[in-house]
């Protein structure tokens, strides 16, 4: 059972070292974006101490963070699903005993696995190379929650992505509400800004939502931010969003198998 | 007795498509009211197969034979009627199932592009959850049966499409399905992959007495494999019996051909049947199976003649001849 899964993880760098350039390329894109907004931050510290309640050392800690934990939340191989449903090679998964949802979870993961290599290996040279001010948390209940947020966001962000992918079963096009989705990541999941800066009652709203909690949540747990209250009322609307997106995927993969499967294709 | 394979009682399978005017104004009209249509693929048909057959399954374009393999497969939802294999409702698709069957499209593909074809075959072996050993072995044979021992390591994407065919075919075999439906698995291939394809579909066939159903617009495939055909047509079954069978009843005549010394009158031919082709120094005829003797006797004595031969008429004549009346 568990072979099956470590085979399409194998399987699946295998095919990854084939495009390995485009890989390099895209770990080059990353790191770029991360330096980019590393130095908008520090050159914003230059004049003053401390700016929207963060110091220096914090948001750079945040923004260093913040790149570790999207390299593993949001590796996602949403797109993957939408081009298969499209191009028919889904039959695969309806003609042989493989699940469509686990399928696609042990190539993500597979990706992550990687992503998180290189992506601390990115941020150990930045530091060791620009030697910023950074917090390291070390209260052992504090990482644990950190992780536990990060565990729960990457199940969040691959069951938005597969929802969104899935809608290719009806439409012909999914390509817009992924886009859309994009978007709404880079703007409210905080990888650029942490989005408490924002006006409190959009903030409040925006917490409301999924997003934040991708990038954001995680990240100013690290930093130990969050009042006791604080993490009780937010991992309850996380695991609230889990449970209901979990099950929204479950219901549509099984919808879309069977419009799939009643249309033709 | 025991329970056939495949059974199917009034099978019906109706896509409903979506009209289009062409245009941009088409389009824009088309988000207001839809225009469907509905294609009756298959339209009530019904059979069983047994055991160890392989049925040839053939009918023009857009007869409906791979909309019926994928609902025998599980990839369609009936639109009524019933299809039942192994026991299983194939919609249903459940794990027990899947590991007895297979489907291999010509046109469709499961290999890794990027990929030599055997890393599919190691995550084909984990998900139908095969032995080592017996996965080792069924290649092995496979490979060999197939002449692709020195190809499994090489980028399926630098692959000729024969080679890759055979690989697309290893890889549906590996969990050694009982019941397997090759949907034109030898088109595009040359004289000898088909050959190759042909010798391993049969040889599958009897070593694991497994149950194939196969397309092909080929008949050279249908002729060399298949004793019994279902022949379809607009979704309804028109012959359903003996590949011999149907030459019998559609073409109750016999084809004399022959190659003459010297030229002949083709009026001198008058009376020994239908004359299909004449040019002088070799004739074609066509004439009822009671007379065929006689006449080719006569043939021989009147004339001097250099060879001569008697043919049933080719089967695609006959198919094509059954496609045309409609019916049996
Ligand atoms: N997904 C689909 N949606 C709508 N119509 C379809 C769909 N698939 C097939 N059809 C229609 O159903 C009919 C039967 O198609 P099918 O593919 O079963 O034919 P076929 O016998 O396999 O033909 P061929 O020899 O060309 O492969 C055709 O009229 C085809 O246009
Ligand atoms: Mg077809």
């Amino acid at each position: 059972m568990i072979n099956k899964y470590l085979t399409i993880f194998k399987i699946s760098w295998q095919e990854g070292l084939v495009y390995r350039l485009n890989f390099i390329l895209w770990r080059v894109r990353t790191i770029l974006q991360l330096l980019l907004v590393y130095f908008i931050w520090w050159t914003v510290f230059q004049s003053q101490t401390q700016i929207f309640g963060y110091t220096q050392s914090s948001i750079l800690t945040y923004i260093l963070v913040s790149a570790i934990i999207r390299a593993v939340v949001l590796s996602s191989r949403a797109t993957d699903v939408s081009n298969q449903i499209n191009d028919g090679s889904v039959v695969n998964f309806l003609i042989k005993p493989l699940g469509f949802i686990s399928y696609y979870f042990s190539r993500d993961l597979a990706d992550k696995l990687l992503n998180i290599l290189f992506v601390i290996l990115e941020v150990s040279l930045i530091i060791v190379l620009l030697k910023p001010p950074i917090f390291l948390q070390t209260n052992p209940n504090t990482l644990i929650l950190f992780t536990l947020a990060a565990i729960l966001g990457i199940l969040t962000y691959f069951c938005i992505g597969f929802v969104i992918s899935l809608t290719a079963f009806w439409v012909e096009n999914s390509w817009g509400p992924l886009f859309l989705m994009f978007i709404f990541l880079e703007g409210f999941g905080g990888g650029l800004f942490p989005i408490d800066i924002l006006p409190r009652g959009v903030f409040n709203f925006l917490m409301l939502t999924p997003f934040p909690y991708l990038i954001y949540f995680p990240a100013k747990i690290y930093l130990g931010h969050f009042s006791a209250n604080e993490i009780f009322l937010y991992f309850s609307i996380l695991i609230f969003w889990v449970i209901t997106l979990w099950f929204l995927m479950r219901w549509m993969v099984n919808m879309g198998l069977r419009h799939y499967t009643a249309v033709g294709h | 007795m025991v329970n056939p394979v495949i059974s199917v009682k009034n099978l019906k399978k109706y896509y409903s498509v979506h009209q289009k005017e062409p245009g941009l104004l088409g389009s824009i009209k088309s988000l207001f009211k839809r225009k469907y249509i509905v294609v009756k693929a298959v339209d009530g048909v019904s059979f069983k197969i047994d055991e160890g057959e392989l049925v040839g399954f053939i009918g023009p374009n857009g007869a409906g034979k791979t909309t019926t393999l994928k609902v025998l497969s599980g990839l369609l939802y009936p639109t009524s009627g019933e299809a039942r294999v192994l026991g299983f409702e194939p919609f249903k698709r459940q794990p027990d199932f899947q590991k007895k069957i297979s489907l291999v499209m010509g046109q469709k593909n499961q290999l890794w592009w990027d990929l030599p074809a055997w890393e599919t075959f190691i995550l084909n072996k984990e998900i139908y959850e095969i032995l080592q050993k017996r996965f080792e072995e069924t290649v092995k044979q496979l490979a060999r049966m197939l002449d692709v021992e020195d190809i499994l390591k090489v980028q399926v994407r630098k692959l000729s499409l024969g080679q890759r065919m055979k690989c697309e075919l290893i890889a549906a075999l590996l969990h050694q399905p009982q019941v397997l439906f090759l949907d034109e698995p030898t088109i595009g291939l040359d004289v000898v992959a088909q050959k190759t394809m042909r010798d391993f579909i049969k040889e599958y066939n009897e070593r694991f007495n497994a149950t194939i159903v196969l397309t092909s617009h080929y008949m050279g495939d249908v002729k060399e494999l298949c004793k019994r055909v279902i022949i379809i047509n607009e979704g309804k079954i028109l012959y359903d019996g003996l590949l011999t069978e149907i030459v019998e009843k559609f073409a109750p005549y016999k084809i004399i051909k022959a190659d003459f010394e010297k030229m002949v009158d083709k009026d001198k031919l008058i009376g020994f049947g239908e004359i299909k082709n004449y040019d002088g120094l070799y004739v074609e005829i066509q004439l009822s199976k009671e007379e065929v003797a006689k006449k080719a006797a006569k043939l021989l004595s009147s004339f001097a003649v250099a060879d001569l031969t008697i043919e049933d008429p080719a089967i695609e004549d006959i198919i094509r001849q059954v496609f045309k009346k409609g019916t049996v």
